[in-house]
């Protein structure tokens, strides 16, 4: 696991929307090839400007943001938007063509890739996210579901290397954030670092390697999942709780029912934890 | 209550959209549609037949009823709004002021005349089934092909890429437009907004406005989006090839031939 090679490097990186009011505050971060990061933080603690600046949609007066070794400036910002896929949180503002296969197909034609080539990604997008049969659909006869899978797949179409998940399970119904993390969990295995914000904290406790926590601009904490959500003074200044399941394994503790250290992350693997 | 009459009126763009996106034959060529469409429309006004323009009307109502799947009571309400029009303007063809009696049959008001003359009814008569052809075409145009397929064609024909892209971005808007319109006017009925005149009038005014500044920020991340996707200021959206069959330009030369010949025939 920690072999793995840095793909994304951000150093002292400070941004601000109006200058003298800094949304960001001196952030360091590393991202490793297919690590599964979750970014957590009360809102307005600079998760989505963070994203931004990541993809090189903002571009920051202070600090440098390196791909692959590479420092990523003014000229190659368009290197780092094709390394570097953005999942919006609201599919509607990301959807714009007018049917699905254009959608996907926006990416990679922007990319001036030949029209064989676009057709081979378009086709094996919409087979990824299971969205054949919608091809020729216009997006706004699709459900919330249905667009959020679109707007997945066209980022799949572009061949990132590192995806940010703005809040991907914000208007999911159940069934649909199911899918979500089946989807997570295949790009994980493709070997794509994936960074996802989220509130859900119980997701992040199930799903993510590492935390990153956010509090108004600055990283308050950046660690194995575990040792992040123990830490009560992290989870108050950021707004957040403990993970259900993490709360559930104290009290089994505590009542000497759970095998010490075991720390089931998922519901599943309670029962082998148990003294049953 | 009598804010609910006009609800079916906003739910007309959407349906002929949903009746563009599912036509019988939407998978034939578009620049085949979008000439032949044109091209009856020009027969229609030029050729200048009541015959002709009766011809027109039915086969192009037939064709929208039965080939695009449009549901005859809805066709009947896509046809209200040009009629109306039509009925307006051509009453104005019709009718004419004077000062002295006049015309075929008149009114008396007190300062002048109104009258209309047979001659006059006839031209007004034949100009609505001019209108109604040619509207007609449109009509089969617009039911059996999606917008972006229109775009696509005026992109073929050179029109400004500016122009193109606008008109693919416009469209894409609407439909987010009228949702997010539609559900604040909803929970403004909820709470009362639309109860009698006056207060519908400030509801609708800070929706509108409301509307706005929405949008100003959606299109704010819309924009992130496309950068996000290395947008660099031209809009290559993928066009479907669609390929043109013999025989349906067959279909198009013989059925416009034979409005021809019915022109000489009559002659």
């Amino acid at each position: 696991m920690e072999s793995r090679e840095t793909i994304l490097q951000v150093r002292h990186l400070s941004y601000g929307y109006h200058p003298g009011n800094p949304v960001l505050k001196d952030v360091n971060v590393s991202v490793r090839r297919g690590e599964k990061i979750a970014v957590m933080g009360a809102n307005g603690a600079g998760k989505s400007t963070f994203f931004l600046n990541l993809n090189g949609v903002l571009q920051a007066e202070t600090g440098e943001i390196f791909y692959e070794g590479q420092k990523t400036g003014k000229k190659n910002l368009n290197e780092l938007r094709k390394h570097v896929g953005f999942v919006f949180q609201d599919a509607d503002s990301q959807i714009i063509a007018s049917s699905v296969q254009a959608e996907v197909a926006f990416g990679p034609m922007n990319l001036k890739l030949s029209r064989e080539e676009v057709r081979e990604r378009v086709n094996q997008a919409l087979e990824y996210m299971d969205l054949q049969e919608y091809r020729t659909r216009p997006p706004h006869y699709l459900s919330g579901g249905e667009k959020k899978r679109v707007s997945i797949a066209d980022i799949i179409a572009m061949h990132s290397e590192v995806i940010l998940f703005d809040e991907p399970t914000a208007a999911l119904d159940p069934l649909s954030a199911d899918m979500l993390e089946e989807v997570l969990e295949k790009l994980s295995g493709e070997g794509k670092a994936l960074l996802v914000s989220t509130h859900d904290v119980d997701f992040a406790y199930r799903w993510a390697e590492r935390v990153l926590v956010f509090d108004q601009g600055q990283v308050i904490a950046d660690g194995e999942v575990l040792s992040v959500f123990r830490d009560e003074s992290v989870l108050e200044r950021a707004h957040l709780r403990k993970p259900e399941l993490l709360e559930v394994y104290e009290i089994l503790l505590k009542k000497g029912l759970i095998r010490e250290n075991s720390y089931p992350r998922q519901a599943k693997e309670l029962a082998k934890a148990m003294h049953l | 209550m009598i804010f609910h009459r006009h609800r079916r009126h906003s739910h007309s763009v959407n349906s002929m959209d949903y009746y563009a996106s599912q036509s019988g034959i939407r998978h034939w060529n578009d620049s085949y549609k979008v000439i032949s469409a044109c091209s009856i429309l020009l027969l229609c006004i030029l050729l200048n037949q009541p015959v002709i323009s009766i011809a027109v009307i039915l086969t192009m109502g037939f064709m929208n009823v039965k080939v695009n799947g449009v549901s005859f009571y809805d066709y009947t309400g896509f046809l209200k709004i040009p009629v109306a029009f039509l009925i307006l303007g051509s009453a104005a063809v019709a009718c004419g002021i004077s000062r002295s009696p006049a015309g075929d049959y008149r009114i008396s008001l007190n300062w002048f005349y109104l009258y209309v003359t047979e001659e006059g009814i006839k031209q007004a008569a034949e100009l609505v089934l001019k209108a109604m052809g040619a509207v007609s075409a449109m009509y089969f145009l617009a039911l059996s092909t999606p917008a972006h397929e229109l775009t696509g064609v005026l992109k073929k024909a050179h029109v400004p890429r500016i122009i193109v892209e606008l008109m693919d971005m416009i469209y894409r808007f609407i439909f987010i437009l009228t949702e997010v319109q539609g559900r604040m006017k909803t929970a403004a009925m909820s709470r009362l907004g639309y109860t009698d005149f006056k207060t519908s009038c400030y509801s609708f005014g800070q929706t509108g406005g409301n509307l706005f500044l929405l949008s100003l920020k959606k299109a704010n991340a819309c924009y992130d989006a496309m950068i996000s996707r290395c947008y660099e200021g031209e809009l290559p959206f993928w066009e479907e090839e669609k390929q043109l069959k013999i025989w349906q330009v067959a279909l198009l030369a013989a059925y416009e031939g034979s409005l021809i010949m019915l022109v000489l025939i009559l002659r």
